[in-house]
């Protein structure tokens, strides 16, 4: 106590003086004084030397307190050889050990709680990134199917390669591919063909099955008998699709495809047809999904196709879900 | 050489061309190319560069000609100008630091 007021005086003297054109050099040293005061002050109920605190009120006798100066450590050691230094003695006793009995319990819900929170996290994440995509994709195939009309792809009237009919009909009740092309093209059709090969069986690994259409640009050259020898080359589930001139012109319109044979061509000539090269991706109701174009390589490919099946929303599903209340979340 | 006199197979326009004669042209053409490339000739079909050419591909002009069906040399040569062209103007964007873009996955609404 006596320290105490030592050093209320000492304060309030100074804080006087800092009146004066010394303040911030007062102000700092008063400060020091506080600290050190305090800190015996704990001392002395332990029967330390009350000697030492009275000393402590002197600002000019800082030279002893700065710190653990090796000065002082030692008069107190040789006071008491037993006391552990000041700085490890908590001031309310033996609280640690109550807290030590509760941590046990405490780490292991925490680590419980920390799994659980991962894991749903995890899963939900997964889960909420997917559905994104696949609402993603089948918004894509959505705004392709157009409204009202169809942009792309519509009746058509040709034979395949054995002769028989083959419609816009027969695209129903499976995923169609369409390819146009001929069987005189010099790389690009073979290359993409052989592509397509790549694609399907890629897809049929996923347990995916296409109908692989190709429909020739160049009938004149390209009778049923010349695409099933050419076709047979290729992937064995090709269908080959010819017919008169009109009819292919017809088919390559209804698919935005455009295509041109040189004009006057003399028989037995050797020509190219220019034409467009997509592959068009048709769903089982017959309606174009998307159309691929060269830059996807077969990896790409197949799981571009794969996301639009798998995204696929029959009609009938389609129609019901608008009239559903979250039929906002489709729009 | 008689392959003026004599009609390709590969000519045929009553049957298409088989996976195995598309392969031997490209075969012929990559070699005629190859030495197109050690001449360093882009363009096979302007005239100013048929002399180099005769002098030094003579024989894989031949067998590049012989190989391919007589629409397909001309386009053979046509597009290995432009592949030329669209090489040369990516190492030019390239250089400049253009970032190319892949629109193969964008979602159209």
């Amino acid at each position: 106590m006596l320290s105490r007021t030592g050093v209320f005086t000492v304060l309030k003297r100074s804080t006087r003086l800092s009146g004066y054109a010394l303040r911030p050099l007062s102000t700092r040293s008063c400060l020091r004084v506080e600290d050190q005061g305090t800190s015996r002050s704990r001392v002395t109920p332990r029967g330390g030397a009350p000697s030492g605190a009275s000393s402590s009120t002197d600002p000019s006798d800082q030279s002893a307190f700065s710190g653990n100066t090796p000065p002082k450590s030692t008069t107190f050691e040789d006071a008491d050889p037993k006391r552990k230094p000041l700085s490890r003695i908590a001031i309310g006793g033996t609280e640690t050990k109550s807290q030590k009995a509760t941590s046990g319990s405490i780490e292991f819900a925490t680590w419980k709680a920390a799994a659980l929170v991962l894991t749903l996290g995890g899963t939900l994440y997964y889960f909420f990134s997917k559905e994104k995509r696949r609402l993603e994709i089948e918004k894509e195939a959505e705004a392709n199917r157009g409204y009202g009309k169809p942009l792309v792809g519509g009746p058509f009237k040709l034979v395949d390669f054995n002769g028989n009919e083959f419609t816009e009909k027969n695209l129903l009740g499976k995923f169609s591919i369409i390819y146009f092309g001929f069987s005189h093209c010099p790389d690009i059709c073979p290359d993409e063909l052989d592509k397509l090969s790549e694609w399907l069986d890629g897809l049929k690994k996923k347990g995916i099955e296409l109908q692989p259409i190709f429909i020739t640009c160049d009938p004149a050259r390209d009778p049923p008998h010349v695409l099933k020898e050419y076709l047979s080359e290729f992937h064995p589930d090709l269908i080959g699709l010819t017919g008169e001139y009109n009819d292919i012109k017809n088919a390559c319109k209804q698919y935005r495809v455009y295509f041109s044979t040189p004009p006057s061509l003399k028989p037995g000539q050797d020509y190219l047809v220019d034409h467009s090269i997509f592959f068009y991706l048709m769903d089982p109701e017959g309606q174009f999904i998307d159309a691929l174009g060269r830059q996807y390589d077969a990896e790409t490919g197949v799981a571009k196709i794969e996301e639009h099946v798998k995204a696929y929303v029959p009609r009938e599903q389609r129609e019901k879900r608008k009239e559903k209340w979250y039929s906002f979340l489709f729009n | 050489m008689g392959w003026f006199t004599k009609a390709k197979p590969i000519d045929d326009q009553s049957r298409p061309p088989s996976r195995s004669s598309r392969k031997q042209c490209w075969e012929s053409r990559d070699i005629f190319f190859q030495c197109l490339d050690k001449i360093s000739v882009v363009n096979a079909l302007d005239p100013k560069n048929q002399d180099a050419i005769q002098k030094n591909c003579k024989a894989q002009e031949n067998k590049y000609e012989q190989d391919c069906a007589t629409s397909w040399i001309k386009y053979f040569k046509e597009k290995r100008v432009v592949d030329h062209k669209r090489e040369k103007f990516m190492q030019e964007m390239e250089s400049k630091n253009a970032q190319q873009i892949d629109l193969s996955g964008v979602v159209r609404r």
